[in-house]
């Protein structure tokens, strides 16, 4: 077991110490890159070279003259140290802070879609195996195909259009409404439901089906499985049968892909939190885009990509849980395995883009 | 070549003897069969008027405008047909670069083992959990091109790695079989292995890969250009959700077909998508048909 934990810390690791590379190879030499973006910039205003150096130096965490692989150790450095540098459009603001201040709406929002949308999921994929031939379960299973082929950010347009703008119901941005104080109050903790239950909604629609259909297609195989059939002639109760020997077994796949989605889901942040205006890192990361802010860009980046890797690194130590098997020696790498299987559940853009 | 046309043959009519029970997967094959056709005909058959007349904006439906206007005059369906192609070309181009990649290393991996195959899992795990969306996003936001063949790159540039974990399963087990073995005593060459031997193994599984894979490239693509990261040229239903909802649609209700007609395009294009998959899951994998 510590064996397991210890090859998913590695891996968790080097992971994100890419992902912090690539985002300096992104800032520093791509085409057109954004230093020497500033740097031109800063000239023109009659900056001397050690002025623009400093300034650069301070919002983007790297000393343009030194040869690159100090600048690259530097970056990795001040990047590890926390110092992400700062905005360009509001250069009293240090990205940490943005991040900081951004990063529990995202969680609230894409935690509470993963729980709902996975609880209404399991449930409705269970009941569609246990009624496998009725037209009623036919029909379910044509409306939970369709609407998980849907692109969530249609779906979150059509929301705000349909129960934002032209009925009024919900607001149509803000994490919170102006005229509440922030802290733990009624007033307070209602206002952050109303202004949540759009962008949640939004998920909800679109992901629960992945998986229904996921849990409804290995909970229909665990049925036909010998093991099942055995169990049920030993005249065990029904109880038994259905939680622990079918329940639990058809759990497996959606556990992998809880992984996944979560990947998925903070990507599809950036739709979703820039039409309800929502103050998270998708928000965020839109408005650094859209106003060519590289720091908060790549800030945002490497944020969403840890937040990945802490969620992938949670769900494998989970998996062990409910499968003893995969903490044997030699398991450790199935989970990687399964989870590719998973990629096929995932309809649209599972594929991670 | 005789062979190939009966075997051919045989393939479309287990195709279309599947279909007849499966009316949904029948459907879903026929509605993308129809928007490849309008990709390919339709800036020879729709046209878009250059002249932006704002007195006709917002017009109701009508024979001369079967879905109405848009906020320049602008008829919606010619919009629609015109901007199927550009959707497509990316989709199946992104779909096709992801497809090749990811074939390619499962199978380069699964087959040599060892040390080569720990490296490229490796890398590909590392892939596997970028968000792919956001690295879409980001790279895209710095590029800024409209050129599809670019475009399409930056869509697989994650996309390729959860198909080579699965097809590097499946070489794994192919390895040990006796036609690999024979090959390998004739020491046939790695690409004749890959190639020849282990790729039409795999074949009916990077099939269905390859249209949700064509899926999954629309929905971020469409999503670039609705979220206005890449720059506008020509016209496609996710510029025309971005135009729509920069010239204020989500304030009025006149506006609902411009803004509507793109979504329940790429809606029922992606339905259409999962539904086919179904009926080449069932050629490709005789067991779901006795369920």
């Amino acid at each position: 077991m510590s064996r397991y934990i210890a090859r998913r810390v590695v891996a968790s690791l080097a992971i994100i110490y890419i992902v912090i590379s690539l985002s300096f190879f992104i800032v520093r030499l791509m085409p057109g890159n954004a230093v020497s973006a500033l740097e031109s910039q800063l000239s023109v205003q009659g900056m001397t070279t050690q002025q623009i150096d400093a300034q650069v130096n301070a919002i983007y965490a790297v000393t343009p003259k030194a040869p690159l692989w100090r600048q690259y150790f530097t970056y990795i450095g001040h990047v590890l140290e926390g110092k992400l540098g700062r905005s360009i459009i509001n250069q009293s603001e240090t990205v940490l802070h943005i991040i900081a201040n951004a990063l529990p709406w995202t969680i609230f929002i894409v935690g509470t879609s993963l729980i709902i949308s996975f609880v209404i999921g399991i449930a409705i994929g269970s009941a569609l195996a246990a009624l496998q031939h009725t037209r009623a379960a036919k029909a379910v299973s044509f409306v939970v195909s369709v609407l998980s082929s849907i692109p969530n950010y249609l779906v979150a347009i059509v929301l705000l259009y349909l129960l934002a703008d032209i009925h009024p119901i919900f607001p149509t941005g803000a994490a919170y409404s102006v005229n509440v104080t922030v802290g733990f109050n009624i007033a307070f903790i209602g206002s952050v439901i109303v202004h949540g239950v759009l962008p949640i909604a939004a998920y909800v629609i679109t992901s629960f089906g992945v998986w229904a259909l996921g849990m409804k297609g290995s909970a229909v195989s665990v049925l036909g499985s010998e093991y099942v059939r055995a169990a049920e002639s030993r005249g065990l109760s029904r109880r038994r049968l259905t939680q622990t020997y079918v329940g639990r077994n058809s759990m497996l796949p959606q556990v992998t892909t809880l992984a996944l989605s979560v990947g998925f889901m903070f990507g599809g942040s950036i739709f979703i939190e820039t039409y309800f205006s929502y103050p998270g890192i998708g928000y965020q990361l839109d408005q650094a885009i859209n106003s060519r802010d590289y720091s908060v860009m790549m800030g945002c980046f490497i944020l969403i990509t840890v937040a990945v890797v802490v969620s992938n690194f949670l769900v494998d130590l989970l998996y062990p849980l409910v499968d003893p098997r995969i903490a044997s020696p030699g398991g450790a790498r199935s989970v990687a395995d399964r989870r590719a299987e998973g990629t096929k559940a995932m309809p649209v853009g599972g594929s991670t883009a | 070549m005789r062979d190939l046309v009966s075997r051919l043959g045989a393939f479309w009519k287990d195709l279309w003897r599947l279909s007849k029970n499966d009316k949904g997967a029948m459907v879903g094959g026929a509605v993308v069969a129809l928007y490849c056709v309008v990709a390919v005909i339709g800036p020879y058959v729709a046209h878009l008027s250059r002249v932006t007349n704002p007195a006709d904006a917002y017009l109701p439906p009508s024979l001369a405008h079967p879905l109405g206007t848009g906020p320049l005059g602008q008829d919606i369906l010619s919009e629609l047909v015109v901007g199927t192609r550009p959707i497509m070309e990316v989709g199946i181009l992104a779909a096709l670069m992801t497809v090749s990649v990811g074939v390619v290393i499962g199978l380069v991996s699964g087959y040599l083992g060892g040390f080569a195959d720990s490296v490229l899992m490796r890398v590909t795990d590392v892939f596997l959990t970028i968000p792919g969306l956001a690295l879409v996003i980001v790279i895209a936001s710095l590029v800024r091109t409209s050129s599809p063949v670019v475009l399409a790159a930056i869509l697989s540039v994650t996309a390729w790695a959860g198909l080579a974990r699965a097809v590097r399963s499946q070489a794994l087990s192919l390895r040990e079989s006796d036609f690999v073995e024979a090959a390998r005593q004739q020491g046939l060459p790695l690409r004749n292995m890959v190639g020849r031997q282990l790729l039409p193994n795999v074949g009916p599984y990077v099939a269905i890969h390859f249209l949700l894979d064509v899926t999954g490239a629309i929905y971020a693509e469409v999503g670039l250009f609705v979220l206005g990261v890449v720059p506008i040229s020509g016209t496609n239903w996710g510029i025309m959700i971005y135009l729509a909802m920069g010239q204020g649609a989500l304030f009025t209700t006149k506006s609902m077909l411009y803004l509507f007609s793109p979504m329940v395009a790429i809606v029922i294009l992606q339905v259409a998508f999962v539904f086919f998959t179904r009926v080449l899951d069932a050629l490709f994998n005789p067991r779901l048909r006795v369920q």
